[in-house]
Protein backbone atom coordinates (compact mmCIF):
# COMPACT_ATOMS: atom_id res chain seq x y z
CA UNK A 1 0.00 0.00 0.00
CA UNK A 2 1.24 3.49 -0.47
CA UNK A 3 1.78 5.90 1.79
CA UNK A 4 0.99 9.82 2.22
CA UNK A 5 4.09 11.29 0.48
CA UNK A 6 3.48 8.26 -2.61
CA UNK A 7 -0.55 9.83 -2.81
CA UNK A 8 1.35 13.24 -3.23
CA UNK A 9 3.56 12.17 -6.46
CA UNK A 10 0.43 10.11 -7.81
CA UNK A 11 -1.93 12.88 -7.62
CA UNK A 12 0.55 15.67 -8.78
CA UNK A 13 1.90 13.32 -11.77
CA UNK A 14 -2.23 12.90 -12.85
CA UNK A 15 -2.55 16.60 -12.57
CA UNK A 16 0.58 17.48 -14.37
CA UNK A 17 0.00 15.42 -17.35
CA UNK A 18 -3.90 16.19 -17.60
CA UNK A 19 -2.45 20.39 -17.62
CA UNK A 20 -0.22 19.27 -19.81
CA UNK A 21 -2.33 17.38 -22.30
CA UNK A 22 -4.76 20.42 -21.79
CA UNK A 23 -1.88 22.91 -22.84
CA UNK A 24 -1.82 21.39 -26.51
CA UNK A 25 -5.40 22.43 -27.26
CA UNK A 26 -4.76 25.93 -28.65
CA UNK A 27 -2.68 24.24 -31.34
CA UNK A 28 -5.98 22.10 -32.61
CA UNK A 29 -7.03 24.09 -35.15
CA UNK A 30 -8.68 21.68 -37.78
CA UNK A 31 -9.15 17.99 -38.29
CA UNK A 32 -5.30 17.90 -39.70
CA UNK A 33 -4.20 19.57 -35.92
CA UNK A 34 -6.14 16.93 -34.35
CA UNK A 35 -5.46 13.93 -35.73
CA UNK A 36 -2.07 14.52 -37.33
CA UNK A 37 -0.83 17.11 -34.71
CA UNK A 38 -0.27 19.05 -37.98
CA UNK A 39 2.52 17.08 -39.54
CA UNK A 40 4.81 19.25 -37.36
CA UNK A 41 5.84 16.20 -35.36
CA UNK A 42 10.02 15.82 -34.37
CA UNK A 43 11.05 11.96 -34.80
CA UNK A 44 12.32 11.90 -31.36
CA UNK A 45 9.09 12.42 -30.21
CA UNK A 46 7.55 9.96 -32.20
CA UNK A 47 9.97 7.10 -31.62
CA UNK A 48 9.14 7.68 -27.88
CA UNK A 49 5.79 8.07 -28.66
CA UNK A 50 5.76 4.98 -30.63
CA UNK A 51 7.50 2.71 -27.51
CA UNK A 52 5.46 3.96 -24.45
CA UNK A 53 2.17 3.67 -26.40
CA UNK A 54 3.24 0.07 -27.17
CA UNK A 55 3.70 -0.35 -23.20
CA UNK A 56 1.58 -0.48 -20.85
CA UNK A 57 0.32 -1.42 -17.17
CA UNK A 58 -0.56 -5.04 -19.49
CA UNK A 59 2.73 -5.51 -20.60
CA UNK A 60 4.14 -4.58 -16.67
CA UNK A 61 1.74 -7.42 -15.81
CA UNK A 62 1.07 -9.29 -18.47
CA UNK A 63 4.74 -9.77 -19.96
CA UNK A 64 6.18 -10.14 -16.53
CA UNK A 65 3.55 -12.48 -15.45
CA UNK A 66 4.65 -14.83 -19.29
CA UNK A 67 8.68 -13.95 -17.60
CA UNK A 68 7.74 -15.30 -14.38
CA UNK A 69 6.22 -18.49 -15.78
CA UNK A 70 8.66 -19.53 -18.89
CA UNK A 71 11.78 -17.13 -18.50
CA UNK A 72 13.48 -14.97 -20.79
CA UNK A 73 11.87 -16.25 -24.05
CA UNK A 74 9.22 -13.76 -24.01
CA UNK A 75 11.75 -10.97 -24.95
CA UNK A 76 11.51 -12.09 -28.34
CA UNK A 77 8.20 -9.57 -28.87
CA UNK A 78 10.32 -6.61 -28.07
CA UNK A 79 13.45 -7.57 -29.58
CA UNK A 80 13.03 -9.70 -32.63
CA UNK A 81 9.66 -9.09 -32.45
CA UNK A 82 10.20 -5.27 -32.92
CA UNK A 83 13.78 -4.34 -34.54
CA UNK A 84 13.30 -6.09 -38.08
CA UNK A 85 9.72 -4.48 -38.38
CA UNK A 86 10.52 -1.08 -37.71
CA UNK A 87 13.22 -0.67 -40.06
CA UNK A 88 11.21 -2.36 -42.44
CA UNK A 89 8.43 -0.54 -41.23
CA UNK A 90 11.38 2.85 -41.49
CA UNK A 91 12.64 2.27 -45.13
CA UNK A 92 9.75 0.94 -46.86
CA UNK A 93 5.94 1.78 -46.18
CA UNK A 94 6.23 4.49 -43.98
CA UNK A 95 7.92 6.78 -46.40
CA UNK A 96 4.92 6.07 -49.08
CA UNK A 97 2.45 6.15 -46.23
CA UNK A 98 3.71 9.48 -45.18
CA UNK A 99 4.48 11.19 -49.15
CA UNK A 100 1.04 10.32 -49.94
CA UNK A 101 -0.15 11.98 -46.95
CA UNK A 102 -2.31 9.59 -45.55
CA UNK A 103 -4.38 10.10 -42.16
CA UNK A 104 -4.93 5.75 -41.54
CA UNK A 105 -3.45 2.76 -43.38
CA UNK A 106 -7.32 1.36 -44.39
CA UNK A 107 -6.99 4.89 -46.37
CA UNK A 108 -3.62 3.43 -48.00
CA UNK A 109 -5.83 0.15 -48.63
CA UNK A 110 -8.62 1.74 -50.24
CA UNK A 111 -6.49 3.91 -52.68
CA UNK A 112 -4.71 0.42 -53.42
CA UNK A 113 -6.82 -2.18 -53.51
CA UNK A 114 -10.94 -0.69 -52.53
CA UNK A 115 -13.08 0.77 -50.43
CA UNK A 116 -14.40 -2.86 -49.31
CA UNK A 117 -10.92 -3.30 -48.49
CA UNK A 118 -10.56 -0.05 -46.37
CA UNK A 119 -13.98 -0.53 -44.58
CA UNK A 120 -13.09 -4.09 -43.41
CA UNK A 121 -9.69 -3.39 -42.25
CA UNK A 122 -10.82 -0.07 -40.86
CA UNK A 123 -14.06 -1.80 -38.86
CA UNK A 124 -11.91 -4.68 -37.98
CA UNK A 125 -8.85 -1.77 -36.21
CA UNK A 126 -12.09 -0.71 -34.62
CA UNK A 127 -13.26 -3.48 -32.90
CA UNK A 128 -9.96 -4.37 -31.75
CA UNK A 129 -8.93 -1.19 -30.24
CA UNK A 130 -12.05 -1.35 -28.61
CA UNK A 131 -11.31 -4.73 -27.00
CA UNK A 132 -7.97 -3.73 -26.41
CA UNK A 133 -8.87 -0.48 -24.43
CA UNK A 134 -11.02 -2.94 -22.11
CA UNK A 135 -8.20 -5.39 -21.45
CA UNK A 136 -5.51 -2.09 -20.63
CA UNK A 137 -8.37 -1.24 -18.32
CA UNK A 138 -8.49 -5.03 -16.59
CA UNK A 139 -4.69 -5.14 -16.12
CA UNK A 140 -4.76 -1.63 -14.37
CA UNK A 141 -7.83 -2.67 -12.24
CA UNK A 142 -5.58 -5.73 -10.92
CA UNK A 143 -2.70 -3.54 -10.15
CA UNK A 144 -4.79 -1.11 -8.78
CA UNK A 145 -6.29 -4.03 -6.51
CA UNK A 146 -3.02 -5.16 -5.20
CA UNK A 147 -1.63 -1.94 -4.32
CA UNK A 148 -3.54 0.98 -3.39
CA UNK A 149 -6.53 -1.21 -2.71
CA UNK A 150 -8.59 0.91 -4.58
CA UNK A 151 -12.31 -0.23 -5.93
CA UNK A 152 -12.00 -1.63 -9.65
CA UNK A 153 -14.31 0.58 -11.73
CA UNK A 154 -13.35 3.85 -8.79
CA UNK A 155 -9.86 3.51 -10.48
CA UNK A 156 -10.87 2.87 -13.89
CA UNK A 157 -12.60 5.97 -14.08
CA UNK A 158 -10.71 8.27 -12.75
CA UNK A 159 -8.28 7.05 -15.02
CA UNK A 160 -10.56 7.36 -17.82
CA UNK A 161 -11.54 11.03 -17.13
CA UNK A 162 -7.95 12.27 -16.62
CA UNK A 163 -6.89 10.73 -20.12
CA UNK A 164 -9.96 11.65 -21.99
CA UNK A 165 -9.77 15.47 -20.90
CA UNK A 166 -6.43 15.80 -22.77
CA UNK A 167 -7.25 13.17 -25.43
CA UNK A 168 -10.27 14.81 -26.35
CA UNK A 169 -9.34 18.17 -26.61
CA UNK A 170 -5.82 18.12 -27.48
CA UNK A 171 -5.76 15.40 -30.03
CA UNK A 172 -2.78 13.99 -30.90
CA UNK A 173 -0.20 16.74 -30.12
CA UNK A 174 -0.94 16.49 -26.70
CA UNK A 175 -1.26 12.26 -27.17
CA UNK A 176 2.44 12.43 -28.53
CA UNK A 177 3.50 15.09 -26.15
CA UNK A 178 2.37 13.91 -22.98
CA UNK A 179 3.50 10.16 -24.42
CA UNK A 180 7.04 11.64 -24.41
CA UNK A 181 6.78 12.86 -20.23
CA UNK A 182 5.04 9.69 -19.62
CA UNK A 183 7.82 7.42 -21.30
CA UNK A 184 10.64 8.89 -19.22
CA UNK A 185 8.48 8.58 -16.28
CA UNK A 186 7.73 4.68 -17.01
CA UNK A 187 11.43 4.18 -17.74
CA UNK A 188 12.52 5.75 -14.71
CA UNK A 189 10.01 3.89 -12.50
CA UNK A 190 10.46 0.42 -13.96
CA UNK A 191 14.48 0.73 -13.66
CA UNK A 192 13.98 1.04 -10.13
CA UNK A 193 12.08 -2.04 -9.54
CA UNK A 194 14.84 -3.84 -11.85
CA UNK A 195 17.74 -2.18 -9.60
CA UNK A 196 16.05 -3.13 -5.72
CA UNK A 197 15.22 -6.55 -8.05
CA UNK A 198 18.73 -7.18 -8.80
CA UNK A 199 19.54 -5.86 -5.49
CA UNK A 200 18.01 -8.34 -3.34
CA UNK A 201 18.64 -11.10 -5.68
CA UNK A 202 22.59 -10.68 -5.85
CA UNK A 203 22.58 -9.11 -9.04
CA UNK A 204 22.49 -10.99 -12.05
CA UNK A 205 24.66 -13.60 -11.39
CA UNK A 206 22.77 -14.14 -8.11
CA UNK A 207 19.46 -14.58 -10.36
CA UNK A 208 21.23 -17.05 -12.53
CA UNK A 209 22.69 -19.04 -9.93
CA UNK A 210 19.32 -18.68 -7.70
CA UNK A 211 17.09 -19.98 -11.00
CA UNK A 212 19.70 -22.58 -11.76
CA UNK A 213 19.37 -24.34 -8.98
CA UNK A 214 15.35 -24.15 -8.08
CA UNK A 215 15.65 -27.85 -10.56
CA UNK A 216 15.48 -28.63 -13.97
CA UNK A 217 12.29 -27.02 -15.05
CA UNK A 218 14.36 -23.47 -14.62
CA UNK A 219 17.42 -24.52 -17.06
CA UNK A 220 16.44 -22.83 -20.07
CA UNK A 221 14.58 -20.13 -18.29
CA UNK A 222 17.78 -17.82 -20.08
CA UNK A 223 17.29 -19.62 -23.56
CA UNK A 224 15.76 -17.17 -25.91
CA UNK A 225 15.48 -19.26 -28.50
CA UNK A 226 13.14 -22.37 -27.54
CA UNK A 227 12.83 -25.93 -29.02
CA UNK A 228 9.92 -27.05 -31.07
CA UNK A 229 8.65 -29.38 -29.10
CA UNK A 230 8.40 -26.32 -25.75
CA UNK A 231 5.86 -26.51 -23.66
CA UNK A 232 5.61 -22.37 -23.29
CA UNK A 233 3.72 -20.71 -26.27
CA UNK A 234 7.14 -19.39 -27.84
CA UNK A 235 8.88 -22.05 -29.92
CA UNK A 236 11.74 -20.97 -32.18
CA UNK A 237 9.52 -21.94 -35.45
CA UNK A 238 6.70 -19.67 -33.59
CA UNK A 239 8.83 -16.89 -32.66
CA UNK A 240 10.62 -16.54 -36.19
CA UNK A 241 7.76 -17.20 -38.53
CA UNK A 242 4.63 -15.98 -36.61
CA UNK A 243 6.34 -13.38 -35.01
CA UNK A 244 9.23 -12.05 -37.00
CA UNK A 245 7.98 -12.63 -40.16
CA UNK A 246 4.58 -11.89 -39.48
CA UNK A 247 3.03 -10.76 -36.19
CA UNK A 248 6.00 -8.00 -36.05
CA UNK A 249 5.45 -6.69 -39.52
CA UNK A 250 2.02 -6.36 -39.09
CA UNK A 251 1.93 -4.38 -36.25
CA UNK A 252 4.29 -1.99 -36.76
CA UNK A 253 3.44 -1.76 -40.47
CA UNK A 254 -0.46 -1.93 -40.42
CA UNK A 255 -0.98 -0.97 -36.88
CA UNK A 256 -3.09 2.89 -37.02
CA UNK A 257 -2.69 3.41 -33.18
CA UNK A 258 1.45 3.22 -34.41
CA UNK A 259 2.22 4.67 -37.78
CA UNK A 260 -0.44 7.37 -37.25
CA UNK A 261 2.40 8.82 -35.28
CA UNK A 262 4.93 8.75 -38.51
CA UNK A 263 2.18 10.36 -40.39
CA UNK A 264 2.76 13.48 -37.90
CA UNK A 265 6.07 13.53 -39.11
CA UNK A 266 7.55 17.28 -40.33
CA UNK A 267 8.77 15.64 -43.32
CA UNK A 268 9.87 12.26 -45.10
CA UNK A 269 13.49 11.83 -42.88
CA UNK A 270 11.82 12.35 -39.76
CA UNK A 271 9.04 9.76 -40.52
CA UNK A 272 11.61 6.94 -41.45
CA UNK A 273 14.13 8.58 -38.48
CA UNK A 274 11.22 8.14 -35.46
CA UNK A 275 11.08 4.53 -36.65
CA UNK A 276 14.55 3.56 -36.34
CA UNK A 277 14.99 5.49 -33.07
CA UNK A 278 11.59 3.76 -31.78
CA UNK A 279 13.19 0.49 -32.21
CA UNK A 280 16.49 1.32 -30.35
CA UNK A 281 14.41 2.27 -27.52
CA UNK A 282 12.19 -0.93 -28.08
CA UNK A 283 15.31 -2.81 -26.67
CA UNK A 284 15.39 -1.79 -23.42
CA UNK A 285 11.85 -2.77 -22.89
CA UNK A 286 12.05 -6.45 -21.52
CA UNK A 287 14.88 -5.18 -19.14
CA UNK A 288 11.76 -3.35 -17.46
CA UNK A 289 8.94 -5.65 -17.97
CA UNK A 290 10.38 -8.82 -18.38
CA UNK A 291 13.19 -8.55 -15.41
CA UNK A 292 10.95 -8.03 -12.50
CA UNK A 293 8.71 -11.47 -13.66
CA UNK A 294 12.64 -13.50 -13.67
CA UNK A 295 13.56 -11.70 -10.39
CA UNK A 296 9.64 -12.67 -8.95
CA UNK A 297 10.51 -16.48 -9.46
CA UNK A 298 13.68 -16.14 -7.55
CA UNK A 299 11.94 -14.03 -4.81
CA UNK A 300 8.38 -15.51 -4.95
CA UNK A 301 8.46 -18.91 -6.24
CA UNK A 302 5.10 -20.80 -6.37
CA UNK A 303 2.40 -18.21 -7.72
CA UNK A 304 0.05 -20.01 -9.67
CA UNK A 305 -1.45 -17.20 -11.67
CA UNK A 306 1.76 -15.34 -13.57
CA UNK A 307 -0.11 -12.17 -13.56
CA UNK A 308 0.34 -12.03 -10.05
CA UNK A 309 4.43 -11.92 -9.78
CA UNK A 310 4.35 -8.11 -10.92
CA UNK A 311 2.57 -7.07 -8.54
CA UNK A 312 3.92 -9.08 -5.51
CA UNK A 313 7.10 -8.04 -6.57
CA UNK A 314 6.54 -4.64 -5.87
CA UNK A 315 4.58 -5.24 -3.04
CA UNK A 316 7.47 -6.69 -1.24
CA UNK A 317 10.43 -4.46 -2.92
CA UNK A 318 9.38 -0.76 -2.75
CA UNK A 319 10.45 1.24 0.47
CA UNK A 320 8.15 4.07 1.12
CA UNK A 321 8.51 6.96 -1.52
CA UNK A 322 9.17 5.10 -4.32
CA UNK A 323 6.07 3.39 -4.26
CA UNK A 324 4.27 6.62 -6.16
CA UNK A 325 6.87 6.94 -8.61
CA UNK A 326 6.37 3.52 -9.75
CA UNK A 327 2.49 3.73 -9.58
CA UNK A 328 3.15 7.33 -11.53
CA UNK A 329 4.99 5.25 -14.16
CA UNK A 330 2.01 2.25 -14.02
CA UNK A 331 -0.04 5.15 -14.95
CA UNK A 332 2.17 6.27 -17.60
CA UNK A 333 2.36 3.26 -19.41
CA UNK A 334 -1.54 3.10 -18.99
CA UNK A 335 -2.89 6.17 -20.01
CA UNK A 336 0.21 6.14 -22.76
CA UNK A 337 -1.83 3.28 -24.61
CA UNK A 338 -5.19 4.43 -23.62
CA UNK A 339 -4.75 7.67 -25.28
CA UNK A 340 -3.22 6.20 -28.28
CA UNK A 341 -5.99 4.25 -29.15
CA UNK A 342 -9.09 6.43 -28.58
CA UNK A 343 -7.19 8.95 -31.24
CA UNK A 344 -5.99 6.10 -33.04
CA UNK A 345 -10.08 5.01 -33.10
CA UNK A 346 -11.55 8.00 -33.54
CA UNK A 347 -9.53 8.77 -36.74
CA UNK A 348 -10.61 5.35 -38.37
CA UNK A 349 -13.89 6.05 -37.52
CA UNK A 350 -14.04 10.04 -38.62
CA UNK A 351 -11.81 9.44 -41.65
CA UNK A 352 -12.99 5.95 -43.10
CA UNK A 353 -16.31 5.69 -41.83
CA UNK A 354 -18.00 8.74 -40.96
CA UNK A 355 -16.46 10.90 -43.71
CA UNK A 356 -16.51 8.06 -46.36
CA UNK A 357 -20.21 6.45 -45.77
CA UNK A 358 -22.03 9.02 -43.49
CA UNK A 359 -21.40 12.83 -44.45
CA UNK A 360 -18.84 13.38 -47.58
CA UNK A 361 -19.37 16.99 -47.40
CA UNK A 362 -18.97 19.31 -43.83
CA UNK A 363 -16.73 21.39 -42.80
CA UNK A 364 -13.24 20.66 -41.20
CA UNK A 365 -14.60 22.14 -38.16
CA UNK A 366 -17.45 19.21 -38.54
CA UNK A 367 -14.82 16.52 -38.75
CA UNK A 368 -13.19 17.94 -35.95
CA UNK A 369 -16.19 17.72 -33.64
CA UNK A 370 -17.14 14.19 -35.16
CA UNK A 371 -13.60 13.10 -34.18
CA UNK A 372 -13.78 14.42 -30.41
CA UNK A 373 -17.17 12.98 -29.99
CA UNK A 374 -15.77 9.44 -31.15
CA UNK A 375 -13.08 9.66 -28.60
CA UNK A 376 -15.66 9.86 -25.64
CA UNK A 377 -17.83 7.34 -26.99
CA UNK A 378 -14.78 4.73 -27.33
CA UNK A 379 -13.44 5.59 -23.71
CA UNK A 380 -17.30 4.19 -22.63
CA UNK A 381 -17.22 1.24 -24.55
CA UNK A 382 -13.62 0.90 -23.48
CA UNK A 383 -14.39 0.53 -20.05
CA UNK A 384 -17.44 -1.29 -20.46
CA UNK A 385 -15.64 -4.39 -22.45
CA UNK A 386 -12.97 -4.53 -19.50
CA UNK A 387 -14.73 -7.88 -18.12
CA UNK A 388 -13.89 -9.38 -21.55
CA UNK A 389 -10.35 -10.34 -20.49
CA UNK A 390 -11.03 -12.19 -17.58
CA UNK A 391 -12.45 -14.97 -19.92
CA UNK A 392 -8.63 -15.19 -21.07
CA UNK A 393 -5.96 -16.48 -18.88
CA UNK A 394 -3.19 -14.37 -19.46
CA UNK A 395 -4.12 -10.93 -20.42
CA UNK A 396 -0.65 -10.37 -22.53
CA UNK A 397 -1.88 -13.65 -24.31
CA UNK A 398 -5.48 -12.31 -24.80
CA UNK A 399 -4.11 -9.15 -27.07
CA UNK A 400 -2.58 -11.74 -28.96
CA UNK A 401 -5.24 -13.66 -30.05
CA UNK A 402 -7.09 -11.01 -30.83
CA UNK A 403 -4.28 -9.47 -33.17
CA UNK A 404 -3.50 -12.77 -34.52
CA UNK A 405 -7.47 -12.73 -36.20
CA UNK A 406 -6.67 -10.48 -38.47
CA UNK A 407 -3.03 -9.42 -38.09
CA UNK A 408 -1.35 -11.88 -41.30
CA UNK A 409 -4.03 -11.41 -43.45
CA UNK A 410 -3.81 -8.11 -43.29
CA UNK A 411 -0.15 -7.94 -43.60
CA UNK A 412 -0.23 -10.27 -46.70
CA UNK A 413 -2.23 -7.27 -48.28
CA UNK A 414 -0.19 -4.62 -47.74
CA UNK A 415 3.04 -6.41 -48.20
CA UNK A 416 1.65 -7.59 -51.68
CA UNK A 417 0.34 -4.68 -52.52
CA UNK A 418 3.47 -2.00 -51.93
CA UNK A 419 5.72 -4.51 -54.14
CA UNK A 420 3.38 -5.94 -56.97
CA UNK A 421 1.65 -3.50 -59.04
CA UNK A 422 -0.60 -6.83 -60.82
CA UNK A 423 -2.02 -7.53 -57.29
CA UNK A 424 -5.72 -6.79 -57.74
CA UNK A 425 -8.42 -5.43 -55.02
CA UNK A 426 -10.44 -8.64 -55.99
CA UNK A 427 -7.00 -10.43 -54.93
CA UNK A 428 -6.64 -7.97 -52.33
CA UNK A 429 -10.55 -8.30 -50.60
CA UNK A 430 -10.45 -12.14 -51.11
CA UNK A 431 -7.58 -12.22 -49.34
CA UNK A 432 -8.43 -10.54 -46.25
CA UNK A 433 -11.48 -11.87 -45.97
CA UNK A 434 -10.10 -15.65 -46.79
CA UNK A 435 -7.31 -15.12 -44.26
CA UNK A 436 -9.29 -13.96 -41.59
CA UNK A 437 -11.23 -16.45 -42.22
CA UNK A 438 -8.36 -19.52 -41.93
CA UNK A 439 -7.55 -17.39 -38.67
CA UNK A 440 -10.76 -17.91 -36.89
CA UNK A 441 -11.09 -21.51 -37.91
CA UNK A 442 -7.79 -22.53 -36.92
CA UNK A 443 -8.37 -20.56 -33.78
CA UNK A 444 -11.65 -22.17 -33.21
CA UNK A 445 -9.83 -25.85 -33.64
CA UNK A 446 -6.67 -25.22 -31.93
CA UNK A 447 -6.63 -27.64 -29.32
CA UNK A 448 -7.16 -30.39 -32.36
CA UNK A 449 -4.86 -28.95 -34.58
CA UNK A 450 -1.86 -27.25 -32.45
CA UNK A 451 0.48 -28.89 -30.11
CA UNK A 452 1.62 -26.22 -27.81
CA UNK A 453 -0.23 -23.96 -25.25
CA UNK A 454 -2.02 -20.84 -26.95
CA UNK A 455 -1.03 -20.97 -30.45
CA UNK A 456 -1.25 -17.45 -31.57
CA UNK A 457 1.60 -17.25 -33.46
CA UNK A 458 1.15 -20.41 -35.51
CA UNK A 459 -2.32 -19.38 -36.54
CA UNK A 460 -0.56 -15.92 -37.54
CA UNK A 461 1.31 -17.30 -39.62
CA UNK A 462 -0.74 -19.60 -41.37
CA UNK A 463 -3.87 -17.32 -41.45
CA UNK A 464 -0.96 -14.64 -43.17
CA UNK A 465 0.43 -17.38 -45.97
CA UNK A 466 -3.51 -18.20 -46.64
CA UNK A 467 -4.19 -14.37 -47.43
CA UNK A 468 -1.14 -14.29 -49.12
CA UNK A 469 -1.95 -16.73 -51.48
CA UNK A 470 -5.53 -16.35 -51.84
CA UNK A 471 -4.56 -12.80 -52.96
CA UNK A 472 -1.96 -14.34 -55.48
CA UNK A 473 -4.40 -16.51 -57.02
CA UNK A 474 -7.41 -14.24 -57.52
CA UNK A 475 -5.55 -11.55 -58.74
CA UNK A 476 -4.32 -13.88 -61.37
CA UNK A 477 -7.49 -13.93 -62.47
CA UNK A 478 -8.89 -10.63 -62.10
CA UNK A 479 -8.02 -6.98 -63.29
CA UNK A 480 -5.20 -4.71 -61.40
CA UNK A 481 -5.75 -0.98 -60.99
CA UNK A 482 -4.45 0.57 -64.24
CA UNK A 483 -0.90 2.16 -63.23
CA UNK A 484 -1.19 5.66 -62.98
CA UNK A 485 -3.63 4.85 -60.03
CA UNK A 486 -1.24 3.09 -58.34
CA UNK A 487 1.79 6.11 -58.54
CA UNK A 488 2.93 6.60 -55.54
CA UNK A 489 1.26 3.37 -53.44
CA UNK A 490 3.62 0.55 -54.88
CA UNK A 491 7.40 0.59 -54.10
CA UNK A 492 9.44 2.47 -56.52
CA UNK A 493 6.28 3.23 -59.15
CA UNK A 494 6.85 6.59 -59.45
CA UNK A 495 5.60 9.42 -61.97
CA UNK A 496 8.42 10.37 -64.20
CA UNK A 497 8.55 14.42 -64.56
CA UNK A 498 7.38 13.52 -68.32
CA UNK A 499 4.33 12.55 -66.58
CA UNK A 500 3.47 14.89 -63.98
CA UNK A 501 4.01 17.81 -66.66
CA UNK A 502 1.64 16.07 -68.92
CA UNK B 1 -5.41 -36.35 -42.55
CA UNK B 2 -5.14 -34.98 -39.83
CA UNK B 3 -2.14 -35.82 -38.68
CA UNK B 4 -0.38 -35.04 -41.94
CA UNK B 5 -2.14 -31.62 -41.64
CA UNK B 6 -0.49 -31.54 -37.73
CA UNK B 7 2.76 -32.02 -38.62
CA UNK B 8 2.27 -29.63 -41.07
CA UNK B 9 0.88 -26.63 -39.11
CA UNK B 10 3.17 -27.60 -36.01
CA UNK B 11 6.08 -27.42 -38.10
CA UNK B 12 7.11 -30.47 -36.94
CA UNK B 13 8.90 -31.02 -40.54
CA UNK B 14 11.16 -28.92 -38.76
CA UNK B 15 11.99 -30.80 -35.94
CA UNK B 16 15.28 -32.58 -37.45
CA UNK B 17 16.73 -28.57 -37.25
CA UNK B 18 19.34 -28.71 -33.82
CA UNK B 19 19.14 -25.58 -31.34
CA UNK B 20 22.38 -24.59 -32.46
CA UNK B 21 21.24 -24.12 -35.84
CA UNK B 22 18.23 -22.27 -35.15
CA UNK B 23 19.91 -19.87 -33.23
CA UNK B 24 22.39 -19.52 -36.12
CA UNK B 25 19.25 -18.58 -38.30
CA UNK B 26 18.08 -15.47 -35.96
CA UNK B 27 21.91 -14.92 -36.25
CA UNK B 28 21.81 -14.66 -39.97
CA UNK B 29 18.33 -13.02 -40.43
CA UNK B 30 20.56 -9.86 -38.52
CA UNK B 31 23.22 -10.02 -40.74
CA UNK B 32 21.11 -10.42 -43.95
CA UNK B 33 18.72 -7.26 -43.08
CA UNK B 34 22.05 -5.24 -42.02
CA UNK B 35 22.90 -6.28 -45.94
CA UNK B 36 19.68 -5.10 -47.25
CA UNK B 37 20.01 -1.54 -45.33
CA UNK B 38 23.43 -1.07 -46.90
CA UNK B 39 21.54 -1.23 -50.38
CA UNK B 40 19.35 0.88 -49.97
CA UNK B 41 20.36 4.10 -51.88
CA UNK B 42 21.65 7.14 -50.40
CA UNK B 43 19.22 10.03 -51.80
CA UNK B 44 16.50 7.73 -50.36
CA UNK B 45 18.05 7.94 -47.13
CA UNK B 46 18.38 11.40 -46.64
CA UNK B 47 15.04 12.76 -48.02
CA UNK B 48 13.96 15.57 -46.34
CA UNK B 49 17.14 16.84 -45.42
CA UNK B 50 17.72 20.25 -45.73
CA UNK B 51 21.82 20.20 -44.92
CA UNK B 52 22.97 17.04 -44.76
CA UNK B 53 25.42 16.21 -42.01
CA UNK B 54 26.61 12.01 -41.31
CA UNK B 55 24.34 11.69 -38.80
CA UNK B 56 21.47 12.07 -40.62
CA UNK B 57 22.56 8.83 -42.44
CA UNK B 58 20.00 6.26 -41.13
CA UNK B 59 22.04 3.21 -42.25
CA UNK B 60 24.32 3.74 -39.32
CA UNK B 61 21.23 4.52 -36.86
CA UNK B 62 19.36 0.84 -38.39
CA UNK B 63 23.24 -0.68 -38.10
CA UNK B 64 22.93 0.50 -34.39
CA UNK B 65 20.17 -1.44 -33.53
CA UNK B 66 21.25 -4.44 -35.39
CA UNK B 67 24.07 -5.04 -33.48
CA UNK B 68 22.39 -4.22 -30.39
CA UNK B 69 19.91 -7.17 -31.10
CA UNK B 70 22.58 -9.31 -32.70
CA UNK B 71 24.83 -9.11 -29.37
CA UNK B 72 21.60 -9.85 -27.58
CA UNK B 73 20.68 -13.05 -29.31
CA UNK B 74 24.13 -14.17 -28.98
CA UNK B 75 24.36 -14.37 -25.73
CA UNK B 76 21.14 -15.47 -24.79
Amino acid sequence: MLSGIDYFVVIVYMAGIMLLGLYFKRFVHSSQDYFLAGRMMPFWAIGMSIVVSDIGAQDFVGVSGQGYMFGISVGNFDWIGSAPAMLLAAFIFVPYFWKAGLYTIPEYLGKRYNDYVRTLASATWIVFFAFNLGVIFRASAILLETLMGWPVWFSIILTAVVVGLYTIFGGLTAVVMTDVIQMIIMFIGGAAVVFLGFYNVGGWHGLVEKMSAMGPEYQNRFDLVQPIDTQTPFPWTGILFGLTFVMANAYMIGNQAVVQRCLSAKNEWHAKASMVWGAFLKMFIPILVLFPGLIASVLHPGLEDGDKAFPTLIGSLLPPGLGGLLFAALLAGLMSSIDSYLNSTATLWTKDIYQKFIRKEATDGHYLAVGRIATVILLIVGVLTSPVSEYFPGMYVAIQTFLSFFQGPIFSILLLGIFFRWITPSGGLAGLVGGMMVSILLFVNRSKLFTIQEPFLYVSWWSFVAGFVITIVVSLFTTPHPVERLYGFVYRLEKTENETVN
Amino acid sequence: MLKALKYLLNFEWLSGVGMGAAKSIFLILFVVIGILVLLIPKDYIYEGVENRRWWHNLKLWAWGDLVFIFITYYIF
